[in-house]
């Protein structure tokens, strides 16, 4: 458990000899079900993290974006395609993969500190040294003094704020994020955006964070990935140039407004796209007109 | 700890954030409450001198409790809540005795007959009488004893099995066959069986009070692990637990608030059972001093039996529900409110 050390002195770069982190996502196809219920969830998707950067996977929703973060966790067997991290194929969940899922997936019964603790005590950490360990990441999230609550007795940003922290309890190699701020009003889903890249920037973690919020993405990531409508493929992927650290005004840019446009079009098509497939055919100018049995017409 | 919440500043400096987002802090009692309160409070406990000793050195900060401590405790929760529960749950009771008073003394008969139904003070009398004779309380001792051991014994089967049926679609598909084809059979239909399997009248009522325990345990066990939120098995097994430590850490404690529901309900149902088979196999048991007393033509052992049998049962379904809200501190902020 050495890295648990290392990775805890958040700006003192730990003296790592090869970056980790990498994930490596190659040729991946997922399909469900077979004969006349099968589905391509997930097909020909090939994309990367490099260590130590922020990657988001956006989408219109069933696109599958979920479905291949599922894979690098460790949940689902993709049908074909490997994932590795570091170089080793990826079959079963680990703590080397922190996940914050996109519902509160707190432990009800367990004190925020044990919540936090949890990967450690599996890991067959002391109960002193895990202890300092949880408090330290509490005191990071800003909430030691909560410490001997129950998550029931939070609001859904704090609960997502220890989420992140018991992820990355255990040093992982890398953050796994499935629409994490999905459930949160708009306020404090922009807060939590900038704790994470505030967090983000201390640990210099991979993160694969999947979301299907333009800015949100955007203001995250050094990179983006646009998926299209199911089945889900690699549509386009997106470089921010913006420097670091991202402060909120940031997003009031001529740079950050450009992408914004950009994206929009993207996800704008595939949106369509994933609630009626005929407009994929026809293009936007089909659009608002009576395509069919079930076009667009009757859609809006 | 609710003081704390509220000076601490979030180490992370981003307006917004802070403790304006607590949905509940836990309120602390103010540090110094009014001297005159925690006075009168000590005050009411006289046999207390300790407390009140001016003998002892200055009391430092020390976390001990005193009866002040703990008579201050029972004085805040005395709320208008609280006093009208009481007072209705008095209204409750005191109709049905009532209702017994007046049917007995009046010999009320109406299609229902008080005829031979004791008198409070003839209940009363006979409960003075032998309430504390070795007799009354050595059948109150076997019934317990029984309780206890078919109850333990239907947790200590019933809850693994319901774990593994609940976690494992093979073990389910294994066993649940046999399940439910024997639970539909009343524990009291076992009687006869009992006896046979048995080798002593001893055993086959505590096996009788197990099967009665059992079921409702096992069902709502594996009802717990079904209902269990699947984003928490998947955290847990993220977060590096291997499958024994899922079952210690995720699924049981988990499952638990579903078990306590089946132990109220197995609780129940094992003394349903219990006084069923000491009134048919039985000697000695609550259950066989009120069927011999109908048997005797004492009726109004017949109605201190009854009395008995509700008081221990309540008694029962009480303990649990205390051990249920200590091992499960969590459930008092649960969103649907208090149990």
């Amino acid at each position: 458990m050495s890295v648990i050390e290392t990775s805890l002195e958040p700006s003192g770069q730990p003296a790592r000899e090869a970056p980790k982190g990498f994930v490596d996502v190659r040729n991946m196809g997922v399909t469900f079900g077979s004969g006349d219920n099968r589905v391509v969830a997930v097909e020909d998707v090939s994309l990367h993290v490099q260590p130590g950067e922020f990657v988001s996977l956006i989408g219109p929703s069933g696109c599958g974006k979920s479905t291949l973060l599922s894979i690098v966790a460790g949940f689902v067997t993709p049908t074909r395609g490997e994932a590795l991290l570091d170089g080793k194929p990826i079959n079963k969940p680990g703590s080397d993969r922190g996940v914050v899922f996109q519902q509160y997936s707190l432990f009800p019964w367990l004190s925020v500190r044990k919540n936090v603790e949890f990967g450690l005590k599996m890991a067959g950490v002391g109960l002193s040294k895990r202890n300092v360990t949880a408090r330290s990441l509490l005191d990071l999230a800003g909430l030691l003094s909560f410490e001997n609550h129950y998550p029931d007795q939070l609001s859904g940003g704090m609960k997502q704020r220890i989420g992140i922290i018991r992820a990355l309890a255990t040093s992982p190699q890398v953050l796994l994020m499935d629409e994490p701020f999905g459930a949160l009003d708009t306020q404090t889903r922009v807060v939590m955006q900038e704790i994470l890249t505030n967090i983000w920037q201390q640990f210099r973690i991979s993160v694969l964070f999947i979301t299907h919020d333009i800015e949100e993405s955007i203001f995250l990531s050094d990179r983006i990935y646009v998926m299209t409508a199911r089945p889900g493929r690699i549509k386009a992927e997106i470089k921010v140039p913006l420097p670091r650290p991202r402060t909120p005004e940031m997003t009031d840019t001529p740079e950050f407004l450009n992408l914004v446009q950009e994206l929009k079009g993207l996800i704008r098509e595939e949106s369509l796209a994933a609630m009626a497939p005929e407009i994929k055919d026809r293009g936007l100018a089909g659009f608002g007109m009576k395509v069919g049995p079930k076009g667009v017409g009757e859609l809006y | 700890m609710g003081n704390m919440a509220r000076t601490k500043v979030a180490a992370i400096p981003i307006p917004g954030i802070g403790p304006e987002l607590i949905v509940k802090t836990v309120k602390a009692p103010p540090p110094d409450a009014p001297a005159a309160e925690a006075f009168a409070a000590g005050a009411a406990e006289p046999s207390e001198p300790a407390a009140l000793d001016p003998a002892l050195p200055e009391p430092e900060r020390v976390p001990t409790v005193t009866l002040r401590d703990i008579a201050r405790f029972f004085v805040k929760r005395i709320t208008r809540e609280r006093i009208i529960a009481l007072a209705l749950a008095c209204v409750s009771l005191g109709t049905l005795f009532l209702v017994w008073y007046l049917g007995t003394k009046y010999r009320f008969e109406f299609y229902i007959r008080f005829k031979n139904v004791p008198t409070p003070a003839e209940v009363y009398r006979q409960a003075a009488q032998i309430g504390l004779s070795n007799k009354f309380l050595v059948n109150i001792a076997y019934s317990v004893r029984r309780i206890l051991t078919g109850f333990l014994i239907a947790i200590a089967i019933g809850v693994p099995m319901g774990l593994l049926i609940g976690k494992y679609q093979r073990v389910r598909e294994l066993l649940m066959p046999t399940v439910e084809i024997l639970r539909p059979i009343p524990a009291i239909a076992w009687v006869p069986m009992s006896i046979m399997l048995w080798p002593n009248n001893e055993a086959a009522i505590v096996f009788i009070t197990f099967i009665g325990a059992f079921f409702p345990i096992l069902l709502n066990t594996i009802h717990g692990v079904h209902s269990l939120d699947g984003v928490l098995i998947r955290a847990g097994r993220c977060l590096g637990a291997n499958e024994a430590q899922l079952f210690w850490n995720v699924i049981l404690p988990g499952s638990l608030p579903h078990i306590f529901t089946g132990l109220a309900v197995g609780m129940g149902v094992a003394w349903v059972s219990l006084i069923a088979a000491e009134m048919i196999s039985g000697q000695f048991g609550v259950g066989y001093l009120t069927w011999e007393a109908y048997s005797l033509v004492d009726y109004p052992t017949i109605m201190l039996g009854m009395i008995t049998i509700g008081v221990l049962g309540l008694a029962c379904s009480g303990i649990i529900r205390m051990v249920g809200v200590l091992m499960m501190p969590w459930l008092a902020f649960a969103p649907g409110g208090k149990r």
